[in-house]
C-alpha cells in the first residue's frame, strides 16, 4: 500500500528521515535504509538539509524505490526556481515516485555555501499548490499536460514558532493549497505541542490532513546544543538538557527520551502519526519502534531482521 | 477565475470550498514605451510615500493591504504566504537574529487592525516581469488586484 492509501484508510502512520551521504556513494544510502525496511511507511530524504550539500534527494530516492521502500522526497524552494521545480516534480513521478514534502528551505547563509545566491522564487505554500495544479494536469503557466502526474503532497508545520495562532493559520493555508499529510519539527516541549494540537483540533484541521509529529533522538548533550545553536526553529527545554547531563549513558537516555515522547504523543488526540528523525543514527530506528510499540502487527519480516540486528549487536 | 486560461476547467475542483485562484499571473502584453515612461514617473512619486512609510522594496504586485501595511517583502527569503519554519523564540529572524521576523510584526498588527483574515489568503507567484514598476499602475491598468483598503463593517 503507498502512504498515500495508508493516509485514506486511517492507522497509526509511522515516517523516518535519511540523510543522503556527502559524496556519491550509493551504497552509503543502501546501507542506512536496510534500518527502515518493513518498519516504516515511508522514507522522508532531505534536500541539502542546512543548505549542506548532499546527494540528490530525488537520486536517493530512486534508490531506494529500487530497494523496495516508499520514499518521501523533500523539495525546497531555496535552490529550485520555478522551472526546476515543476521539471522535478514531473521528473520525480516518472521514476515512481510519488510523495513528496514541500518546505521553503533553509537559508544559505548557514550551510557550507553562504555566498551562494538563493532563489526562493515559489513559498512553501505555493509549492504545495503548483504540485497540486500538476497533478490535475496544468503548469503555472496554464498550459496543459498530456500526461500528468501522481503526487502525494505534504507540507511541514513548526508549532513551537511563535506565535502560535499564526502557525495555526499557516496550517490551513497549506491545508488550502492542497497538503495531504503535515509532518511537524521535532517535539521536545510536549506541551507546547499539546497546546498547538489543541487549537488545530478546534479549527477542525485533523480532520482534513493527517499530522504527523516530529521525533528526534538525540546521542548527546553535544547533538542537542548543537541542534538548539544551529538548526533554526527548534527549541529545546532547558530540564531535557539537565537530564542528559545528568544520565550516565546519554545515548540509552537519548532512546528513552524518544520512547517516553512516542508514548505521550500517541495518547494525543488528533495525531496521525509519527515522524522519526534519527539524525546521523538511523540504525536506532528498529530499537525505538519496537519499544515505542509502532512495528507493525503483520509485517513478520520486519521483526526478523530486527532478531538479526539484535544478535549482531549482542 | 479566468476560464478560458484552463480551456474551461477551473484548476482547484477538487473541492468546491477552496476558494478559486490563480496562482500565478500568466505573461501579459509587454509595456509600450509611453507606459513605461509613465510608470517610471508614477514610481517616484510612488517611492516617496512607500519607501519611508512602509519600507517597500519595489516588487511591483503590491500585497501592503493583505498584510497590515508591512512590506513583506523585507524577509531575506522574500516569502510572500507567511513566515518560514525557523522564526526564534519571540519572533527573531531566522537569518538574521538580530532582527524581528516581519511576519511577526505583521501578525500583531495585523490582529491589532482585525484583519487576519487578510492572511488566510493564499498570495500568488511574484511575477519578476513587474519588478522595479509603479504597482499604482499596474493597479490601474488592471495588472494586479486592486488593494483592499477599507473594510466591511459587519452590522
Ligand atoms: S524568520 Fe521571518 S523574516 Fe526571517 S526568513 Fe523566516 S519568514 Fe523571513
Amino acid at each position: 500500500m503507498s502512504l498515500s492509501q495508508k493516509i485514506d484508510t486511517g492507522g497509526f502512520l509511522f515516517t523516518a528521515e535519511l540523510g543522503p551521504p556527502k559524496s556519491c556513494n550509493p551504497d552509503a544510502v543502501r546501507k542506512k535504509s536496510v534500518h527502515f525496511k518493513n518498519i516504516v511507511d515511508g522514507v522522508n530524504i532531505t534536500d541539502n538539509q542546512t543548505a549542506i550539500v548532499r546527494l540528490s534527494s530525488i537520486a536517493a530516492a530512486k534508490i531506494l524505490v529500487d530497494e523496495g521502500l516508499e520514499p518521501v522526497v523533500q523539495m525546497t524552494c531555496r535552490d529550485r526556481n520555478r522551472l526546476a521545480l515543476q521539471s522535478d516534480l514531473i521528473g520525480m513521478s516518472a521514476l515512481g515516485i510519488e510523495n513528496v514534502l514541500c518546505l521553503t528551505g533553509d537559508h544559505q547563509r548557514f550551510g557550507n555555501h553562504p555566498e551562494a545566491k538563493n532563489v526562493f522564487d515559489l513559498d512553501s505554500i505555493q509549492l504545495i499548490a503548483t504540485a497540486r495544479m500538476l497533478r490535475m494536469g496544468f503548469f503555472l503557466s496554464g498550459e496543459q499536460m498530456k500526461r500528468p502526474p501522481s503526487l502525494c503532497i505534504g507540507g511541514a508545520a513548526n508549532p513551537f514558532a511563535d506565535p502560535l495562532e499564526f502557525r495555526v493559520l499557516r496550517l490551513a493555508k497549506k491545508i488550502k493549497a492542497g497538503a495531504q499529510f503535515i509532518q511537524t519539527q521535532p517535539v521536545f516541549d510536549l506541551d507546547r505541542f499539546k497546546t498547538w494540537m489543541n487549537r488545530v483540533r478546534e479549527e477542525g484541521l485533523d480532520k482534513k490532513v493527517a499530522v504527523l509529529a516530529g521525533v528526534m533522538p538525540v546521542k548527546s548533550v553535544r547533538a542537542l546544543t548543537y541542534m538548539e545553536d544551529q538548526v533554526p526553529g527548534i527549541f529545546i527545554p532547558r530540564e531535557l538538557i539537565s537530564r542528559m547531563k545528568k544520565a550516565e549513558n546519554p545515548k540509552e537516555e537519548g532512546v528513552k527520551i524518544a520512547v517516553e515522547t512516542i508514548l505521550c504523543l500517541k495518547e494525543v488526540k488528533g495525531l496521525r502519526g509519527i515522524h522519526l528523525m534519527p539524525l546521523m543514527w538511523e540504525s536506532i530506528t528498529p530499537r525505538i519502534a519496537e519499544e515505542s510499540g509502532l512495528l507493525r502487527k503483520d509485517s513478520a519480516a520486519g521483526r526478523n531482521t530486527l532478531s538479526g540486528k539484535a544478535k549482531k549487536t549482542s | 477565475m479566468n476560464e478560458e486560461k484552463y480551456q474551461g476547467k477551473q484548476p482547484f475542483h477538487e473541492e468546491e470550498d477552496t476558494q478559486l485562484l490563480e496562482l500565478a499571473t500568466r505573461h501579459t502584453k509587454d509595456m509600450s514605451r509611453s507606459e513605461k515612461a509613465v510608470s517610471k514617473t508614477a514610481l517616484i512619486f510612488e517611492n516617496v510615500v512607500k519607501i519611508p512609510f512602509f519600507r517597500c522594496q519595489r516588487c511591483g504586485e503590491c500585497i501592503l493591504s493583505h498584510t497590515a501595511f508591512i512590506c513583506s517583502q523585507r524577509c531575506p527569503k522574500r516569502l510572500r504566504n507567511g513566515p518560514c519554519g525557523g522564526t526564534g523564540r519571540g519572533g527573531t529572524c531566522e537569518v538574521y537574529p538580530e532582527q524581528k521576523c516581519v511576519w511577526y510584526r505583521i501578525y500583531k498588527r495585523a490582529r491589532f487592525l482585525r484583519r487576519l483574515f487578510l492572511l488566510t489568503r493564499i498570495e500568488k507567484i511574484h511575477n519578476w516581469n513587474l519588478e522595479k514598476t509603479s504597482a499604482w499602475m499596474n493597479v490601474l491598468q488592471k495588472r494586479i488586484e486592486a488593494p483592499i483598503l477599507f473594510l466591511k463593517r459587519k452590522k
